[in-house]
């Protein structure tokens, strides 16, 4: 039986993958707006999808939940082609007008991100229209400390970023940099539940409308990983090298360390999770588990995507 | 086509969900106006979330004769 989520008209959620967040793209009546714009490297394809979405409608308005590169990296490229406002959260703009690549989370990942100024910012407590229902805005800390949600309470419709998948969350990324994290994803899962959508439109995945299965999934695994640092830390650090090689296709394990050693997060989690391992031995080990659960595979020295 | 193509499964018949067919690669190929990765055309990927199984299948089987080619 099918349990393809049924999406409310005036809006179309374009489904990509984990490199690039799902771009929601509402009919504003005589105007059209997106939330969230995938990464960087994908970003022609995002143009061309956006624009076909938008059926000869302007785009004014990019919205972002988050600054992560997956969902601002097409941000530039879109203002470019249909010169949009862009609406992020408050917590990082200051960092977004001076471009730090630093606090943005773009160089501690080993990525890189087109360079955008944002219009205004969309905090938490406010309300914004889209595809002609208001959203509320809520604050979701836990896999970035600064991100938000939105919520329609009239159709119960929740756009979830990566604070809840079908299947789990993102990864805890806010604990490198020195935030609550566990405690922070806890709060938000509460807060989601309390909240009881009817359809999850998440950052990654497909939409879904089996909300309480999805929140006790993503509470059992707050759970876990809050009790298991180790595995916790471990898992930070396959996404990491899957991330890279989503990116970059094909890289050898000396290529990998080279990128990923000289990171702050990859240096905070070595210090943090595993004071006697060198960073170089923690990306060896996350290798060696993506190997072994086939999501990358290795052909000579080089280690690619298992999915091709 | 210079990106490798993808060996992803065809689903079988009858299954639910559908997987997406996207596998991370997202770029268009000018000549063909399909994706390189998953061998979508614009439309489709668009319309995708909003297709029911049945045409997820239906995309699906295009893809694998797309794949012949």
């Amino acid at each position: 039986m099918s349990t393809t989520a049924v999406l409310p008209d005036g809006m179309a959620v374009i489904e990509r993958g984990w490199l690039s967040s799902n771009n929601i793209v509402f009919d504003d009546g005589g105007a059209a707006s997106v939330v969230d714009t995938g990464y960087m490297s994908h970003a022609a394809q995002t143009v061309e999808l956006v624009r076909a979405a938008l059926r000869g409608k302007p785009l004014t308005r990019i919205v972002n939940t988050h600054l992560h590169s997956d969902h601002v990296g097409g941000n530039a490229a879109l203002q470019a082609a249909f010169g949009a406002q862009i609406l992020i959260p408050p917590g990082l703009a200051d960092a977004v007008v001076r471009w730090d690549e630093e606090a943005l989370s773009y160089s501690p990942m080993g990525q890189t991100c087109a360079r955008f100024r944002h219009d205004a910012v969309i905090a938490p407590g406010s309300t914004l229209k889209l595809g002609g229902l208001a959203w509320d805005v809520i604050a979701a800390p836990g896999h970035d400390t600064h991100m938000v949600a939105l919520f329609n309470a009239d159709r119960r419709i929740l756009i979830s970023a990566d604070a809840l998948w079908e299947d789990g969350f993102g990864a805890m990324l806010s604990l490198l940099e020195g935030d609550e994290g566990f405690d922070a994803e806890r709060s938000t899962l509460a807060w989601m539940a309390r909240l009881a959508p009817r359809l999850v439109i998440p950052g990654h995945g497909r939409p879904f409308v089996e909300v309480n299965a999805a929140l006790d999934r993503a509470h059992r695994r707050v759970e876990a990983l809050a009790a298991s640092p180790d595995r916790n830390a471990r898992h930070i650090a396959k996404v990491m090298v899957k991330f890279l090689l989503l990116d970059l296709r094909s890289l050898t394990v000396p290529e990998l360390i080279d990128r990923l050693t000289p990171t702050r997060y990859l240096m905070t989690l070595q210090k943090t999770f595993f004071p006697d391992k060198t960073g170089a031995a923690v990306i060896e080990q996350a290798v060696t588990e993506l190997l072994a659960a086939g999501a990358v595979v290795k052909h000579g020295d080089r280690i690619e995507n298992g999915d091709l | 086509m210079s990106q490798p193509i993808s060996r992803v499964a065809v689903p079988a018949a009858g299954v639910s969900p559908v997987p997406s067919p996207c596998i991370n690669v997202c770029r268009m190929d000018p000549q063909s106006g399909l994706c390189e990765g998953c061998l979508r055309t614009i439309d489709e990927i668009v319309a995708w979330s909003r297709l029911s199984d049945a045409g997820r299948h239906a995309v699906w089987a295009e893809i694998a004769r797309r794949r012949e080619r």
